[in-house]
């Protein structure tokens, strides 16, 4: 039987399951929500933004909320903390705060880190919440906003430097049934905060699930902010995110985000200049194989003088995965002075992978500097002949070399146990001989 | 110790002839030098000595201590001790040469049948031989070649195979591109590296390099065959006139041949 026109997907069914909120704001957003997901299609891979995107994952599952799936404990959740984290940490199962697990003892008195629904009356959030999220005819950040009860809320005044990272740590357990989690994200850095953020998904058991996380990043001038953010879902589930910063004078926004995991990754990253003089890194490392597919779209968007962006957007694709890169870069009118540099380098390591790349810059000043390139390669055979000459198996060779290749990305994440940690995930990429193949 | 039979090889795919009958005989402890004009066909002789991929050996066989090269990888030569100094060594970023080192070593080493060294040891090491090529330590921490001038990959290349201290070593062209102090630390490094049991063959268009390394032997490859072969005595002569009078030779032999 036909589908309907209107594209009733699973998202839009499950308006039904809204709740009513009690607080104003929460009503105010939920309802708003709903209203604009009943406004928004559904998309498909006929649309230019979705492209070469099988959204098959979504589509056919029935998932369900998760408080209603039966999910089932976590062992050992103490696995996944960072120690740098170790009083600095909000956490979240299957995108609901964890008051237990979580641990703000050692954050600076006056910063706020907790759920954001014990802070729905500060005027930070008063101000930013779901004001700041701004992507078209896109019914997955309305879905959150229609759904989510908890989330991320990390407010840093003024001339507030934190010294431990803050992890925010998002677990989603096994379950009974196929669920949704819809994690949330607001981060207030006042003038001349600092602070290092951790956001981490994991997916501790190979269930499917779909989680659409929001996240919203207001930096005020002069306020610098690390975001890392590692994707390590379970190799079923659909993650769809969409993490937007917008930056004041002097601000400075570096993020780089980790793929790793998931059966479908859609990243949608957006920088937004709101004022002159801001420097931003939006760097990207997608390690794939078996049938991940990874979709990052994103959109630098330059609206005044002297920007400075960087974005380095590293894929590795083994196997039957498959990328897809598309970078935006908007330089305004009036934005001159701008130095902004885009690279995609693609290492495509076997004859089913597959490799979609599409920079895209619409450039309306004329006093601006924009590099951009994207290539897609396989390993250089003269660098393993050189390493098979030093006694390396062409294997050991080809291992080395896309370990080379994925690290330059990484470099600059400086939590420690971070860094570890992905060198070990990258390790542990580039030597599977034979990754598990999960299909949806 | 190396036995090279009339070799054939070419360009895999491609149907040009590179090596048309190359005969070479090299001894323990003998330095031999392989010089030539540009398109001779020397360095690739090196390189399918090595192993590299993008030849095919159509005829004739390479035998090194008895066995047949022909049938080994790349990695399995060097674990026999055969090392190719490139010509233009590969930059490996995110590698550092103590990693690429430390892996090489204790690869050959146990497929030689000799001890691994630990970190510890293998620190110290390494303290000698860079002594050895007049290289700071802060020079093992950084990755493989990457962002080296080209004198520095050159002095990497001779770091590297004073530290894997193969059986045979054929440098490629490593005096191109080096000024003249950067060729005197090469040269002195190779000269303490001689011993009785191990071999050089150094590949050179020129013979400014042969100024500091004396060679015992001495051969002239023109249009894929050693036309010539003399001691060090020819490698002045080729200073002096060039390769002209030794081109007639070659297409004498072509002839003799078709």
């Amino acid at each position: 039987m036909k589908r309907s026109i209107n594209n009733k997907s699973v998202l839009h069914k499950l308006t039904g399951e809204v709740e009513n909120a009690d607080h104003p704001l929460m009503k105010q957003i939920r309802e708003e929500g709903v209203r604009k997901l009943e406004e928004t299609r559904f998309p498909t891979s006929r649309d230019e933004e979705w492209r070469f995107l099988d959204l098959k994952p979504i589509t056919r599952t029935d998932f369900v909320p998760s408080d209603q799936a039966g999910s089932k404990p976590i062992d050992n959740p103490e696995h996944y903390f960072i120690p740098e984290s170790d009083s600095s940490r909000i956490v979240f199962v299957n995108g609901r705060f964890d008051r237990e697990l979580s641990s703000v003892d050692g954050l600076p008195e006056d910063l706020i880190a907790g759920n954001i629904r014990d802070h729905l009356d500060h005027p930070a959030v008063k101000s930013y919440l779901n004001k700041l999220v701004n992507y078209e005819d896109d019914p997955f950040t309305s879905f959150n906003s229609s759904f989510f009860k908890d989330g991320g809320f990390i407010y840093i005044p003024e001339g507030v430097t934190v010294d431990h990272p803050i992890q925010l740590l998002n677990l989603y357990s096994d379950a009974e049934k196929e669920y949704f989690a819809t994690p949330r994200v607001l981060v207030v850095a006042e003038p001349e905060a600092t602070a290092t953020i951790i956001e981490d998904h994991i997916g501790v058991a190979g269930n499917k699930y779909l989680t659409v996380p929001v996240t919203e990043f207001k930096l005020y001038q002069k306020a610098h902010i690390h975001h890392v953010r590692i994707q390590r879902d379970s190799r079923k589930a659909v993650h769809v995110s969409r993490p937007i910063t917008y930056l004041e004078k002097h601000a400075e926004y570096h993020s780089y985000t980790i793929t790793l995991g998931g059966k479908l990754t859609r990243n949608e990253p957006r920088v937004i200049q709101e004022e002159e003089e801001v420097s931003f890194t939006v760097d990207g490392l997608v390690l794939i194989d078996g049938e991940q597919i990874a979709d990052t779209h994103s959109l630098l968007d330059h609206r005044f003088s002297h920007a400075e962006s960087h974005q380095l957007h590293k894929v590795v694709v083994k196997e039957h995965a498959h990328s897809i890169f598309n970078g935006k870069i908007f330089v305004r009118r009036d934005a001159q002075k701008i130095d902004s540099f885009q690279e995609n380098r693609n290492l495509l390591l076997s004859e089913e992978g597959q490799v979609n790349t599409k920079p895209q810059l619409e450039i309306f000043a004329d006093d601006v500097l924009c590099s951009h390139g994207a290539t897609i390669g396989q390993l250089d055979p003269e660098e393993v002949f050189y390493l098979e000459s030093r006694g390396m198996t062409k294997e050991k060779a080809k291992e080395v070399l896309t370990y080379a290749f994925a690290l330059e990305t990484i470099e600059n994440i400086k939590v420690e146990s971070v860094h570890k940690l992905l060198i070990e995930e990258v390790k542990r990429y580039t030597s599977a001989e034979k990754s598990e193949t999960v299909s949806a | 110790m190396l036995e090279i039979k009339n070799l054939h090889a070419n360009v895999e795919g491609e149907e040009q002839e590179i090596l048309k009958g190359v005969n070479l005989t090299i001894k323990p402890g003998e330095v031999h030098a392989l010089m030539g004009p540009n398109g001779s066909g020397k360095s690739t002789l090196a390189k399918v000595i090595a192993g590299h991929h993008d030849y095919e050996i159509t005829d004739g066989e390479i035998l090194f201590e008895g066995e047949d090269l022909n049938e080994l990888d790349p990695d399995e030569r060097a674990h026999l001790g055969i090392f190719l100094a490139f010509q233009y060594p590969v930059e490996v970023p995110g590698v550092t040469n103590n990693t690429l080192l430390r892996e090489s070593y204790n690869t050959i080493a146990t497929s030689r049948g000799r001890e691994e060294l630990d970190p510890i040891e293998f620190d110290d090491y390494l303290t000698q031989k860079l002594e050895l090529v007049d290289m700071k330590r802060d020079f093992l921490e950084r990755s493989v070649n990457t962002g080296f001038s080209g004198g520095e990959k050159k002095r990497n290349e001779i770091f590297q195979m004073a530290v894997l201290e193969p059986r045979l070593a054929l440098l490629d062209e490593t005096d191109s591109g080096l000024d003249i102090d950067a060729l005197q630390v090469v040269a002195d490094g190779i000269k303490k590296m001689r011993n009785k049991e191990n071999a050089f063959l150094l590949v050179t268009h020129y013979q400014r390099m042969l100024n500091y390394i004396v060679p015992d032997i001495v051969h002239v490859m023109i249009g894929g065959k050693i036309v010539k072969t003399g001691d060090k005595e020819l490698a002045m002569q080729l200073e002096e006139k060039g390769y002209d009078w030794l081109e007639s030779l070659a297409t004498v032999n072509g002839e003799k041949d078709a």
